[in-house]
């Protein structure tokens, strides 16, 4: 492995309130450490709203503007608008939404700021369910997951949309997944959707949540790391809602990632082979793609 | 409604904002687990027997610090030059990386090291240390006798070598092939033992009245002289065979010197034995042009003889006929004529090697035009092993008599009290008695089996100097670090490499050496397939992933001298800590640890 020097700033400051292991804190540290003081982010209601501090309180260095949990998109257009009509455009504006607030609640907002071709990124950082009001199921979770609404034998038998996809098909400018677990992808990510001001750049940021998915918390980065080397969640960008690059290659079985956590600990191995077929049939799709482009 | 609120636009957004940060809360409180930075020991270095500091050798060379590699060697080890020759490397066989994808190639890397020094001119830093007034005789000058004349010279020592030869060296010098080790090398490793005060008395003989006498002089005597009388093969017929041993000695004076104890070219030889030397004498004879056959009672896996030097012998054209033991010498048409036993595996033994016995009556004859016996070696005299006497204290890689009759503490190394006869485990035995005798001038007798535990590698016997002087390594723990430990997603599959080798055809047309050095280049690439188990080298993983800020860098920049900085100059900060363990469970080298907290 490389042995480069970790240096640079952080805009993250200790002392906040993310749960031991938090990969959504990490998701924010790294994202952060990749934009660089002139950012302001746009937070609806999400883990990320308590993290960022109780009032007076802030847990980041740069501005966050607070707002309803169908509006980040809505917000971050506003402020993009504020922001040109002062004549500043070095700032980059971040909507920084959980899946909830992305998938399911804020995502007509979003769909609409995308088409009109709005100048902010926009970043679900992904943990696969309501965590902050206790692990309920969104439209991110994925088949086979159990959550305090899809209990017991209910567990989820809906297949996680695919977010990145539907983004792609408003054929914005940049549209990529990242991972906590490869952080240079991610900052490198992160900056190229900071240097494209054509229309909205989305960035799909997986961020593994111990207490939500059950697992002990210093398998954080592991559990990450696994989604992407067993293709659960495979790292890849889209560029102008049409060309396709996988970032990332992993073959191993998705059992592994799957025994990783107490929410899939129910399934059968006929379960595991269905999520492996689902899992097989995605990537297929998506390496069709990435050898259109 | 009002015309005064209706006519304003400069409407004020009571939009509370923040006004400080969360540095206030310490939510290190919640945590119930600490983690903390915690350097370890590699496997390589438990099994190497002179204890070297492989993992940070081999970072050191990543990073191009050839110098400070070098020097990290010769910390542990007066013999680099030899070592990256000759040594069986069992570093290579503990090394995690093998069960990743293949081993590192720490001896292909030491050769490197000393090649590069040597080019280079780069001054060895070793120094010898401030005279405690004492001398220390040393008999023999073999690999034993040198390591324990450099390390009682760097604990302040003066040492005389005595030795019987012409030049200095023992099996280094007259046992050990050209092809394997050349002469230059040799002497360039003595002249910088010479350099550090050592004198060496070559042609001087000393017998058992020397140790009578020698307390006038010296404060204690080391006994290293080898094992130079070979064994018999105690069948009829014996006087018919020649010394492998002495054969070994005259070629490496030359291929003309070599040729007086040879059958003539296209002839033909029978070596008996299954040791290094059978194999160093069948190869320096198929150099000389003969086609040799080895003899050997067992199989071929049960040769002491190292593995890859089996094979090597048999690419060069060595011929091996296994499970025969030899029943009888004769003279045959200017020849010999050697009778020998069909054997067969019975099982194994109580000392773990397979057991052989006859295979019913079946006998055989073997011709050739000479026999050489290599079935092994012994001390020539009986006042160079330490008597059967209860108050001799038996190391690991020594065997100390303290209260000797001669009034001195003798001291007794090298390949008649180690188990391994090898390189390695001579300047082990070096090494342990020069400690050895140091804690018994300081401390006396009761202290130095602690001592030696205390600058033990690991769970293992080999023994550190630099932790026995306090130095950096001092601070690691003797925990051993496992494959497991190691978060393998951190590295990728790369290839092992070598030295390049002469192919078998031209090896045997000379005692040219064989092998070659890696280049920079190489070097560098190999050195950087370590996983450096358990030793921090600055990446910066931990700070990384801290979800929480709670880790801080103590130090600018890279530890760059590791023969003075200890460990991983990171703090972490328990206001803030909440105990995730991310930083250890994704420590690349497993250089962190995380425990319960104790309240």
């Amino acid at each position: 492995m490389k042995n480069e020097l970790y240096s640079g700033a952080e805009y993250l400051n200790p002392g906040h309130v993310g749960c031991p292991g938090c990969g959504a804190t990490i998701a924010m540290k790294l994202a952060l450490r990749a934009l660089g003081e002139h950012t302001m982010l746009v937070i609806p209601a999400s883990c990320w709203a308590i993290i960022g501090g109780n009032y007076p309180q802030s847990s980041l260095k740069v501005p966050i503007l607070h707002t309803a949990f169908a509006t980040t998109a809505a917000a971050a257009s506003g402020l993009r608008a504020a922001l040109d009509l002062r004549g500043d455009r070095e700032t980059t504006i971040v909507g920084w939404a959980g899946d909830g607030g992305t998938f399911d609640i804020g995502f007509q907002a979003l769909s609409a700021a995308a088409e009109r071709g709005e100048d902010f990124i926009y970043v679900c950082y992904d943990n696969e369910a309501y965590m902050n009001t206790g692990v309920q199921r969104s439209s991110s979770t994925p088949w086979g997951a159990r959550t305090m609404t899809t209990p017991g034998d209910k567990w989820k038998r809906t297949y996680k949309k695919n977010i990145v996809e539907i983004m792609a098909a408003h054929r914005i400018p940049y549209a990529a997944t990242a991972s906590i677990a490869y952080p240079e992808d991610l900052e490198r990510k992160l900056r190229k959707a900071a240097s494209i001001r054509s229309g909205l750049r989305f960035i799909h940021l997986y961020s593994s949540c111990p207490t939500g998915w059950g697992f002990a918390p210093e398998h954080s980065v592991r559990v990450a790391r696994l989604a992407v080397q067993t293709r659960a969640f495979p790292l890849y960008e889209v560029e102008d809602g049409t060309t396709y690059a996988i970032n990332q290659a992993g073959d191993k079985p998705v059992r592994e990632y799957l025994r990783t956590q107490s929410r899939f600990r129910h399934l059968s191995d006929e379960d595991i082979a269905q999520i492996q077929k689902y899992v097989d049939q995605e990537w297929k799709r998506l390496v069709r793609k990435a050898e259109e482009a | 409604m009002s015309n005064d609120s209706v006519n304003t636009f400069n409407v004020s957004l009571f939009f509370p904002k923040s006004s400080t940060s969360t540095v206030t809360n310490k939510t290190g409180t919640w945590s119930f687990m600490r983690p903390s930075y915690l350097e370890k020991t590699a496997p390589c270095s438990v099994h190497c027997p002179c204890g070297q500091d492989i993992p940070r050798i081999e970072m050191l060379v990543s990073r191009g610090q050839i110098a400070a590699a070098w020097n990290t060697i010769l910390a542990e080890n007066p013999l680099p030059g030899t070592c990256g020759r000759v040594c069986f490397h069992p570093c290579e066989k503990a090394c995690n990386r093998g069960q990743f994808d293949e081993a590192v190639s720490i001896n292909a890397i030491e050769r490197y090291l000393d090649d590069a020094a040597w080019a280079a001119s780069i001054a060895p830093a070793a120094a010898r240390g401030s005279a405690k007034g004492r001398r220390i005789a040393i008999v023999g000058s073999g690999p034993a006798g040198l390591a324990a004349s450099y390390f009682l010279s760097m604990l302040g020592y003066e040492c005389e070598i005595f030795e019987a030869a012409e030049e200095p060296g023992g099996i280094l010098r007259y046992g050990i092939p050209a092809y394997r080790l050349p002469n230059e090398v040799l002497d360039r490793e003595i002249a910088r033992i010479r350099a550090l005060g050592v004198m060496i008395h070559c042609a001087r003989a000393v017998d058992s009245a020397f140790l009578e006498g020698a307390k006038h002089t010296y404060d204690a005597v080391f006994l290293s002289c080898g094992n130079g009388a070979s064994m018999k093969l105690g069948v009829p017929g014996e006087e018919l065979a020649l010394d492998g041993l002495a054969f070994l000695r005259s070629a490496k004076q030359g291929e003309g010197a070599a040729r007086t104890i040879s059958v003539k070219p296209h002839g033909s030889a029978i070596v008996v034995g299954g040791g290094n030397t059978a194999i160093d004498v069948a190869r320096s004879l198929r150099r000389l042009g003969v086609s040799p056959t080895i003899v050997y009672r067992r199989r071929r896996e049960d040769m002491p003889a190292f593995e890859h030097e089996v094979a090597r012998a048999l690419e060069e054209g060595v011929r091996m006929v296994e499970l025969r033991a030899p029943l009888a010498l004769a003279r045959l048409d200017g020849g010999i004529e050697l009778k020998v036993q069909k054997m067969r595996p019975a099982g194994v033994g109580a000392d773990g090697r397979m057991r052989v016995v006859p295979d019913g009556d079946a006998t055989e004859l073997i011709f050739a035009d000479a026999l050489y016996s290599a079935v092994g070696a012994t001390h020539a005299e009986s006042w160079m092993v330490p008597p059967d006497d209860g108050r001799v204290v038996r190391l690991s890689h020594a065997a100390a008599f303290w209260d000797a009759p001669v009034g001195i503490p003798l001291l007794y190394g090298g390949d008649p009290v180690n188990e391994n006869e090898s390189v390695a485990d001579a300047i082990a035995s070096g090494k342990q008695a020069a400690i050895a005798l140091d804690v018994f001038f300081q401390k006396g007798a009761g202290a130095v089996k602690a001592e030696l535990a205390r600058c033990a590698v690991g769970d293992g016997t080999s023994l550190s100097m630099e932790i026995y002087l306090g130095g950096p390594r001092a601070n690691r723990s003797g925990r051993v670090v496992s494959f497991k430990d190691i978060p393998t997603d951190y590295f990728s599959p790369s290839e092992k490499k070598r030295g390049a080798s002469l192919p078998p055809e031209r090896a045997i047309a000379s005692f040219e050496e064989i092998e070659s050095s890696l280049d920079a280049a190489e070097a560098a690439m190999q050195a950087e397939r370590c996983f450096n188990c358990g030793i921090c080298n600055d990446c910066d993983n931990c700070r990384t992933y801290c979800p929480e800020l709670a880790i801080t860098a103590l130090r600018a920049g890279r530890r760059d001298d590791w023969s003075t900085e200890a460990g991983p100059a990171r703090a972490i900060n328990s206001d803030y800590c909440k105990g995730c363990g991310i930083c250890a469970a994704e420590c690349p080298r497993c250089a962190m640890i995380i425990e319960e907290q104790q309240s």
